[in-house]
């Protein structure tokens, strides 16, 4: 009896302590173990991820996303949508401060818009659409459009290359070149970059969060730790040892291969982020071989992914073959529409196409880089398919600076390898754009595109990205091997995280 | 003596301007552009050439050429591309950590090293010299990258005696900065011993068998006195010979072993300059590598000297 009044006794304290307050407690320094270091600190000016990870810390946007990949407002308070879709008018929450102490008004929103339309790869095919944007008081900002669209709020969310608001003195002294200061509204202020040494972000005391309860990146955000290092350490095996002793609380991109180790390893959480891009193969579609679509199509016909999944990702819950150009997980969009054409393993039928295409044989250059040793890996297991069909493939390794340089280059390449990373809308995909290298240029696919930045209507928009997708595969645009998660460790002692395709660290904070 | 220093100091331009001109047409040579990379994966064609424009990397080779010399005459180096701050700030930022890494290392070779080959020479074909040659022999055949590897799982991991990377600077204290280095001046220094001690074996060797040895003995000095005092300093100019190559070869070896223990060195930033394709940078380092090399040799000529009194400069 006595041990029952106990119990309760003990009970009805740990319930009087609120759930949160039991977990996470403010303070400690939070050390992240990154791949690298970023190439620039200014969000408007790099598509790097890295950049990404490190600075949507420090810098918001006007809206983000909720779990659902939803935009929700950020900065803004709301907004209301006037003119058959062609006058969106922002609200902007009051009392958001800059890390310099000034309060963010409509004067700083304009500045950074408009800049990030301007110079930005994200913004550029948005802003075609603006006719103009501008500041009808101090906490409201008008963006009038050329013609209405469906995709506005989604791109001001958008975190890779992002619409972050800088203060306006900063965005307009920069103009066209990178800024020199790191300075936005967000739960983290920046304190200093030792290149190879590390970034560190200290708590912003004078943060405005929101009050709704976190949701995806939505909602409230609050910085429990005092400081957050991000420290590049290029070495895998050092990552994930820092990880081991303690050294670290978190690590990025470990070798899917380790992770049964990782299981095992007391003291280490894995995470995998799932979905976090798919592979591919990008055939130039300008110059060359593959601008025959019975050569992509043989290509196409001859594959048989597990095997290259397998290669390039190890252990099977790392990867998914998947016909899908958006993911199982995007329930809005996902759709196996044109999926006979993918992983047809079909030797006999290639053959055929090759024969069709007079193909006699002439090297295809496929340029791959084993920095990422999966694209390296799907390759070598492709061409060993391909070169079964009857294809001779002329596989050019080299290091990743030199891959991005040599397929802007139409005369020097066949097919390249790349990702593509987790987009929240297909008006964004990379793996569908006309302008990028490989120049998959498709009358139907671009006017499709076209229609799925300016359409509205959800319905109407699916069935568009339907018949993308379709075209997609009839077309052989580009090659999907299949889906890929990356595996992210942590300490155990790391409270509040959350697996999501962007990694974050509001709302996290340390045990002890 | 003097007339000789300055025509050694002298004979450094005209290599330094070779190592800057086949450095710098080497890079532009490769493959591969810091604009491509500072866009991201997502960049349009159109926005790297916005950016190649801005970072002046559209003018032609031999204008870029002439302009880095011009900066050079100023004593200027260039601006880092993606660290946004002058190439010699850069470097002078990364001397610390790697000068102690090599200085740390070469005193760990020299210390394993010499005393080793001593031992070995003075019990020639005993199993105490076969025993140590072995080991030497597998310090000689182990990549530095492994060794490195091989600590961190068991000083670092295993035993966490030691950090498993990174670097703590001398004004965090100087204990800690040791700390740091311990594994990799290790990693980088064990190879270097083990070569040190074949050296330092062989030649001892040879000047055991020499005359005034033997006179040595024979007038009844000590085996101490012989071994130290009369046969090691006169093996010790080929062992000086190595340790002067050692230390460049440990600024090579700094380059893999920064990368894997995570100390922000010149290694670390010519390796990320090169990936990133730095070029600044990239010229930067290399020249003042190649200067550090060549005074290294000057020094190494002169403290034959120091050890050697037949040895004369004019």
């Amino acid at each position: 009896m006595k041990r029952l009044a106990l119990v309760l006794v003990a009970l009805a304290a740990v319930s009087a302590v609120p759930a949160a307050a039991q977990d996470q407690r403010p303070g400690g320094v939070f050390k992240a173990a990154m791949i690298g270091e970023p190439p620039s600190l200014d969000l408007h000016w790099t598509t790097a991820t890295i950049t990404q990870q490190i600075t949507w810390h420090v810098y918001e946007t006007l809206y983000t996303f909720d779990r659902n990949f939803n935009p929700m407002p950020l900065l803004a308070e709301g907004q209301t949508v006037a003119d058959g879709g062609r006058r969106y008018t922002i609200r902007l929450r009051h009392g958001v401060k800059f890390h310099n102490g000034k309060e963010m008004t409509s004067a700083d929103v304009v500045a950074s818009l408009t800049r990030w339309g301007r110079i930005s790869t994200s913004g550029k095919p948005l802003w075609k659409n603006v006719e103009a944007v501008e500041a009808k008081d101090p906490y409201t900002v008008m963006i009038h459009l050329k013609e209405s669209s469906g995709v506005l709020l989604v791109g001001l969310a958008r975190p890779n290359n992002g619409a972050v608001i800088y203060p306006r003195e900063i965005a307009e002294a920069a103009g066209d070149n990178q800024t020199k200061d790191v300075i936005g509204t967000g739960p983290y202020r920046f304190v200093e970059h030792k290149p190879d040494r590390h970034i560190k972000l200290a708590r912003f005391k004078d943060y405005a969060g929101r009050s709704e309860a976190p949701d995806g990146y939505a909602g409230k955000r609050t910085a429990l730790l005092d400081e957050i290092l991000f420290i590049p350490v290029p070495d895998v095996a050092v990552r994930i040892a820092g990880v081991e002793t303690g050294e670290y609380h978190f690590a990025q991109q470990i070798k899917q291969d380790q992770y049964d180790r990782i299981k095992a390893l007391p003291g280490v959480v894995p995470s995998i982020i799932k979905p976090s891009g798919w592979s591919t193969a990008v055939f130039n579609h300008k110059q060359g071989l593959m601008t025959d679509k019975r050569l992509r199509l043989a290509f196409q016909a001859a594959l048989d992914m597990e095997p290259i999944m397998a290669a390039g990702f190890g252990n099977r819950d790392f990867y998914r073959l998947d016909p899908g150009l958006l993911y199982q997980e995007q329930t809005a969009w996902y759709t196996k529409a044109g999926g006979e054409l993918y992983n047809q393993k079909n030797r006999a039928k290639a053959a055929a196409l090759l024969k069709e295409a007079g193909y006699a044989g002439q090297p295809v250059r496929w340029v791959t880089t084993k920095e990422y040793e999966w694209m390296y890996k799907n390759a070598l297991v492709a061409k060993q398919q391909l070169e079964e069909a009857g294809f001779k493939i002329d596989l050019q390794v080299v290091d990743w600076a030199t891959l991005v340089q040599r397929r802007n280059k139409p005369e020097l390449f066949d097919v390249f390898s790349t990702g593509f990373g987790f987009v929240s809308d297909p008006a964004f995909m990379t793996s569908a754009q006309c302008n990028w290298p490989g120049w998959w240029c498709h009358e139907e696919k671009d006017r499709l595109i076209d229609g799925l930045i300016k359409e509205s209507d959800p319905k109407k928009r699916r069935a568009m990205f339907e018949r993308i997708q379709v075209l997609f595969y009839e077309d052989a645009g580009r090659i999907k091997f299949g889906d890929s998660f990356t595996l992210d460790i942590l300490r155990k002692e790391v409270r509040g995280f959350k697996t999501t395709p962007e990694t974050f660290f509001w709302n996290v904070s340390l045990s002890k | 003596m003097k007339t000789y220093l300055a025509r050694r100091l002298l004979a450094l331009v005209p290599v330094a301007l070779v190592v800057a001109t086949v450095g710098f047409t080497l890079i532009h040579l490769a493959p591969g552009d810091p604009a491509s990379l500072i866009a991201g994966p997502d960049a349009t064609h159109d926005d790297i050439r916005v950016l190649q424009h801005q970072l002046g990397l559209d003018a032609p080779l031999h204008v870029q050429l002439l302009h880095w010399y011009g900066r050079l005459l100023r004593g200027d180096l260039g601006e880092s591309i993606f660290l946004r701050k002058p190439v010699l700030d850069a470097i002078l930022d990364r001397v610390e950590p790697t000068l102690l890494l090599t200085l740390f290392a070469m005193a760990i070779a020299i210390l394993i090293g010499v005393p080793t080959g001593v031992v070995s020479a003075r019990y020639h074909n005993a199993p105490a010299d076969q025993a140590l040659m072995s080991l030497a022999l597998v310090g000689i055949s182990v990549p530095n990258f492994l060794l490195g590897l091989l600590l961190i799982l068991g000083f670092a991991v295993g035993l966490g005696w030691f950090p498993v990377a990174g670097y703590s600077p001398l004004e965090y204290g100087w204990a800690r900065t040791l700390r740091s280095l311990v594994l990799p001046a290790f990693a980088l220094g064990f190879v270097q011993s083990a070569l040190i001690a074949r050296i330092t074996r062989s030649s001892m060797l040879d000047v055991l068998r020499e005359q005034f040895i033997v006179a040595g003995r024979a007038k009844g000095l000590g085996e101490r006195a012989v071994v130290y005092k009369h046969a090691l300093k006169n093996a010790l100019i080929p062992t000086m010979t190595v340790v002067g190559v050692s230390f460049a070869i440990l600024i090579g070896g700094a380059v893999v072993i920064e990368q894997v223990f995570n100390i922000p060195g010149l290694g670390r930033l010519i390796i990320s300059a090169v990936l990133r394709r730095d070029y600044p940078v990239i010229q930067g380092v290399v020249l003042c590598i190649a200067g550090v090399y060549m005074l290294i040799n000057l020094a190494v000529d002169l403290a034959y000297m120091l050890v050697d009194p037949r040895v004369r400069y004019q």
